[in-house]
């Protein structure tokens, strides 16, 4: 694993750390958002101001004041503690998704990179036909084949990005396998599967965790795009994309109902976009200064 | 620079709306929430289809305000003693848009037309003898007279004629089909003619300016004096009921005929604004499946019915506009009396108690609910919070309407928070849920006895005879709960303030004849 | 290369869509259908046939040019399809080239002057951008400029052909929403790959040789740099016309999107099958475009 390969976009090209005195500021705004995020989303589990699941059916649409802080929403529930558990919801689809494709993506991308020859060509194919197909729609497709449950989004959108990871994987492992230290590990004797878990699979994870980053964004934004389309979370429980969504027939007269989940929806795609960019920065030797 | 462009701006939008203003004389902008399907009334057709084209043809007879039949076309519609000959005498004057007067051939022509399986008419079913009656002859004598003949008694015969969804079974010149039989477009007798349709876009109406109205003083229902006051109607395509309402703010629209009641409270507190009101035929409520293993214990399902606050559901619900009816016939109904304005009462203990003699221990229930039509979303919402408090655990499925149309069709499903369109006669309501489920899986409520009710209900003509067999089955329908009817939907109709003399109704249908443009030159 | 991928996704389509619950026929009839209307309207639909039969009657009319016939609106698909394409591409096309103009010269200072202030300011607005929703940025676009000031109509669409001064009032916030919204991606990549660029050799000797510092950053930065942010702008380009689905939505746009999406809940199977048949070609196409322009501005890499 010591074997000199600068141009190897992996892990373990990165030359001897250099030290810093402080992590990237790209890193830490995002870091520290993201942490404040998933606190957030934490809390949810064990407070809430109001039930947000609860109708009060004689405060509807009240505008932020002291005692629901950020107002109410058409059936008269708290939009704060609606956030409070959104967050949950919202970062747990995303994240669930996004680790199904990643599996499914890599599983898919090393059998082709690996294998090559027909099976290789065979997925391609399959998988570059998915490509060309717009993911917002297989989204929609397969949500109404399987329902709109939390984790009918999760498959629906897992599915529909696992193609650009199969991309990205394949990519990596077909650039990797001539390399010496591959061709190191079987020529002492190691078995295929081995060499590939072994050796090849750490490797692809710098690229990897860059496009799992964007995929995290897309994710929380696809959730919302679906919910907007008519096919988002079922209720009672809320995400933001879906108090997003619902929030559009009062623009008019209840602004607060989306101004505040499409903030936390543009603060965690910056805290990821700026967390995303500290990693690429961190992880591809190109990006370093 | 910032100001530069701005006045930029705001010459060039200016010079646009002027240009605008100048060139058009009396156009009122109407807000659709999607195109129309085609221009073959009754034929390839929906809702908006529907309610575009019953401004362009009429047929013989059509529905009053109050959803009672009157003669349209025809100026009088005689029954003989058995019931199975109507016939139907046709005004004198009537043109056709193409100027050809209206006569007793072109009656029997539309409807040979109709009848015939290739057209593919909506309501043929009506008609066949599938249904109810069939339609042995239609008959010419003179230029003036049209006589239908029936195999048995019908007592729907002249309310089906009249439905919307079969376009009034509206009288076409000939002249509407291509020489070789393919479909052109609408000749009919109504009060406006089709002008452009830019699909997806618009379609636009232009008023008939030969048209012959009924003697009477003013518009009723889809009949009456239906003299057309604007030049054009343009019917604006606007999916998206966010949108719609910024368009009608903004101006864009000057009528949107259906908004919710929610929308609805929120629009009536801006200043340029006037809101319309009328109860609908629609039927909103719970659907169970009462073969289902748990909920076919009508202990559960009367459980549901007892948890639920209707008042403060309905008031939520409707904004306050429509009242809970816990009968399967509209409360705009003729037939609505104080029997069918029994219901449940909400009573929470009662509902407890039910469900431990049931034996029931929060056993999950599911409930399919859409977010296409907001007002079934919302009903299921509200019923999933109420019916929690009485220990039950009710937990929503949200499907794409197609879905839960395909589960409504096969029965395959708990429980639904579903709406049944209008139905403009009691006896049609209730045949929408009584049936057969071996047959017809649609069908919720199973029961022999009311189906023998339903069937005698619908064969009698006599009001005053019909009206007990609806109180009765209104009765057994409480007692086995295969649905809990929650209420009637609204009409909604807002529009701006120079729109005069538009009125909302139980068809739900928009109609801009009799609506004037006041001149609010700015 | 192309053709079996289009195959296949024709296939993909075929069963996806088919798979759906629910069918034309019954959403045409309601909840008043009965079932011999229903298996009426089934059969003149051709939806009585086995899948496959269906299949195989569909591929071979779209081999002879024949895409079919609308299910809900009974137009011919092409009519409609290049009627909705042309609005989303106008949208698309013009939104994604402003973008271009404005972000690639704006990536380049900033990369020049990286680590100022300029730079800075441009790294934050950028990722701002990137992190807004953009339909959330279209609605409250719409409500200031459409309801609040009243500049902009609100809905609906008036094609170019017509008048195009109206066409232009309803198409510049679509434009600029998007336009927004790629500006952040497309400046973070330019800067992102100038940076690179400017680090290399051959532009320490183009300095050496007294090039002024302008003519370093236009002849040979850009050149290369533009390599990277061409492909992005293709993947952009290709996968916009599917996305654009909600921004037409709220913007009431009679583009490709809406359309499939409206497709997909009438379950209209010529129309969705037209779609995406065309959505495909079109990335396919542009990858190729892509391809085939990409030596155009990487002298490194030769055809």
């Amino acid at each position: 694993m010591n074997l000199k390969t600068p141009a190897l976009p992996g892990v373990a090209a990165i030359p001897p750390r250099r030290r810093r005195r402080y992590p990237p500021l790209n890193a830490l705004i995002g870091g520290g958002l993201l942490a404040a995020l998933v606190l957030l989303a934490l809390l949810g589990v064990v407070w809430t101001p109001y039930d947000p699941l609860k109708l009060d059916l004689l405060s509807r649409l009240h505008a932020p004041n002291a005692v629901h802080w950020l107002g109410t929403d058409e059936f008269g529930r708290d939009v704060f503690s609606r956030l409070i558990i959104g967050a949950r919801t919202s970062l747990w689809i995303s994240l669930l998704s996004v680790s199904v494709a990643v599996v499914c993506g890599t599983l898919i991308g090393m059998l082709a990179g690996y294998l090559r020859g027909w099976t290789d060509r065979i997925l391609m194919m399959l998988n570059d036909a998915l490509l060309a197909f717009p993911g917002i729609l297989m989204a929609l497709g397969i949500m109404a084949i399987v329902g709109a449950s939390q984790y009918g989004i999760v498959l629906a959108l897992g599915i529909a990005y696992t193609p650009s990871v199969v991309r990205v994987v394949r990519g990596s492992v077909l650039s990797l396998r001539e390399l010496e230290f591959i061709e190191a590990s079987r020529v002492i004797g190691n078995s295929e599967l081995y060499t590939m878990f072994r050796h090849i699979t750490p490797n692809c994870l710098a690229p990897l965790c860059v496009l799992a980053t964007s995929m995290f964004g897309w994710a929380l934004l696809s959730e919302s795009a679906l919910s907007f389309l008519g096919l988002g979370v079922p209720p009672p429980a809320a995400t933001w994309g879906s108090m997003l969504s619902a929030s559009r027939t009062y623009i008019s007269n209840a602004p607060w109902l989306g101004i505040f989940p499409g903030i936390f929806i543009s603060l965690t795609l910056l805290a990821i976009n700026l967390f995303g960019d500290a990693l690429r920065d961190r992880l591809d030797p190109r990006m370093r200064k | 620079m910032n100001n530069y462009v701005k006045t930029a701006l705001a010459v060039a939008l200016s010079a646009c709306t002027f240009s605008m203003a100048v060139a058009q004389d009396k156009v009122i902008s109407v807000g659709l929430n999607g195109d129309i399907r085609s221009t073959d009334p009754g034929v390839n057709r929906d809702d908006n289809t529907d309610a575009v084209m019953m401004h362009i043809v009429e047929g013989l007879v059509a529905y009053r305000e109050d959803t009672s039949v009157a003669p349209m076309l025809a100026s009088a519609v005689a029954v003989s003693p058995d019931g199975l000959r109507y016939t139907f005498t046709l005004r004198d004057g009537v043109h056709f848009q193409n100027g050809q007067l209206l006569t007793a051939k072109d009656v029997q022509w539309t409807w040979q037309r109709y009848l015939d399986p290739k057209t593919q008419w909506r309501c043929l079913a009506e008609f066949d003898g599938r249904g109810a009656a069939k339609i042995v002859d239609v008959a010419a004598p003179d230029a003036n007279t049209v006589v239908f003949t029936l195999d048995q008694a019908n007592g729907l015969f002249l309310a089906a004629m009249a439905r919307p969804d079969c376009a009034g079974s509206g009288i076409l010149h000939p002249d509407s089909l291509a020489a070789d039989g393919s479909w052109r477009a609408p000749i009919g007798t109504g009060p406006f003619t089709l002008g452009k349709w830019q699909k997806g876009q618009y379609v636009e109406l232009e008023r008939f300016k030969a048209y012959s109205p009924r003697a009477e003083a003013t518009a009723d229902g889809y009949t009456g004096n239906k003299q057309a006051f604007v030049d054009k109607v343009r019917f604006e395509v606007i999916p998206d009921s966010a949108s719609a309402k910024a368009a009608l703010l903004s101006g864009g629209v000057d009528l949107l005929p259906d908004v919710t009641a929610m929308d609805a409270a929120q629009l009536k507190q801006v200043k340029n604004l006037q809101v319309q009101v009328s109860p609908i035929m629609t039927i909103s409520g719970l659907l169970f499946q009462t073969r289902d293993p748990l909920l076919k214990d009508v202990r559960i399902r009367r459980a549901v019915a007892l948890s639920l606050d209707y008042s403060q559901m309905v008031a939520a619900l409707s904004d306050g506009l429509s009242v809970p009816n816990n009968s399967i016939i509209p409360t705009a109904s003729p037939y609505y009396d104080s029997t069918a304005h029994q219901g449940y009462t909400y009573n929470l203990d009662e509902a407890r108690r039910l469900l431990k003699e049931a034996g029931y221990r929060g056993e999950k229930i599911r409930m399919l609910v859409n977010k296409r039509y907001p007002q079934m979303f919302d009903m299921g919402l509200l019923s999933q919070a109420m019916t929690q408090a009485a220990g039950l655990n009710i937990e929503m499925e949200t499907l794409e309407w197609g879905t839960q149309l395909e589960r409504y069709q096969t029965g395959s499903y708990q429980m639904m928070s579903f709406s049944y369109s209008g139905r403009f006669d009691a006896a049609q309501s209730y045949e929408s849920v009584i049936g057969d489920k071996d047959k017809e899986p649609r069908k919720v409520w199973d029961n022999p006895e009311a189906l023998a009710i339903l069937r005698e209900a619908q064969r009698e003509v006599d009001p005053a005879k019909r009206r007990p067999l609806f109180d009765q089955l209104h009765t057994l329908m409480l007692k086995d709960v295969p649905m809990v009817v929650i209420y009637n939907g609204t009409a909604i109709g807002v529009m701006g303030k120079r729109v005069e003399g538009y009125r909302s109704w139980p068809v739900a249908k928009p109609r801009l004849w009799g609506v004037k443009l006041a001149d609010t030159s700015k | 290369m192309a053709v079996p991928t289009l195959l296949l996704i024709s296939v993909i389509v075929f069963a996806l869509i088919r798979l759906i619950p629910g069918d034309p026929a019954l959403l045409m009839l309601g909840d008043m259908a009965d079932p011999q209307s229903l298996a009426d309207m089934r059969s003149s639909l051709g939806l009585d046939h086995s899948v496959v039969t269906q299949y195989l009657i569909w591929i071979k009319s779209v081999l002879s040019g024949d895409l079919g016939v609308s299910i809900s609106s009974r137009q011919p698909v092409l009519d409609l399809l290049v009627e909705r394409f042309s609005v989303s591409a106008t949208v698309v096309l013009v939104a994604v080239l402003l973008a271009t103009l404005l972000a690639v010269p704006v990536g380049l200072l900033a990369a020049w002057k990286q680590n100022s202030a300029m730079d800075l300011g441009l790294v934050v607005t950028a990722t701002l951008l990137l992190s807004v929703p953009s339909f959330w940025l279209g609605l409250l676009l719409l409500y200031v400029f459409g309801i609040q000031l009243g500049w902009l109509p609100v809905i609906g669409y008036v094609g170019f052909g017509s008048d195009p001064m109206k066409a232009l009032t309803y198409v510049v916030l679509p434009i600029v929403t998007l336009t927004l919204v790629e500006f952040g991606a497309i400046a973070r990549m330019a800067r992102a790959s100038t940076i690179e660029v400017l680090r290399l050799e051959y532009i320490a000797h183009a300095r050496a040789k007294g090039l002024s510092e302008g003519a370093v950053l236009w002849k040979h930065a850009l050149r290369n740099a533009f390599a990277p942010t061409w492909t992005l702008i293709g993947l952009i380009l290709g996968n916009l016309l599917g996305g654009i689905a909600v921004l037409e939505t709220v913007f009431t746009l009679p583009g490709i999107g809406r359309l499939m999406v409206d497709a997909i809940f009438s379950r209209d199977y010529p129309v969705l099958q037209g779609c995406l048949l065309l959505i495909t070609c079109i990335y396919v196409l542009v990858n190729l475009l892509v391809d085939l322009l990409y030596p155009l501005f990487d002298p490194r890499v030769k055809l």
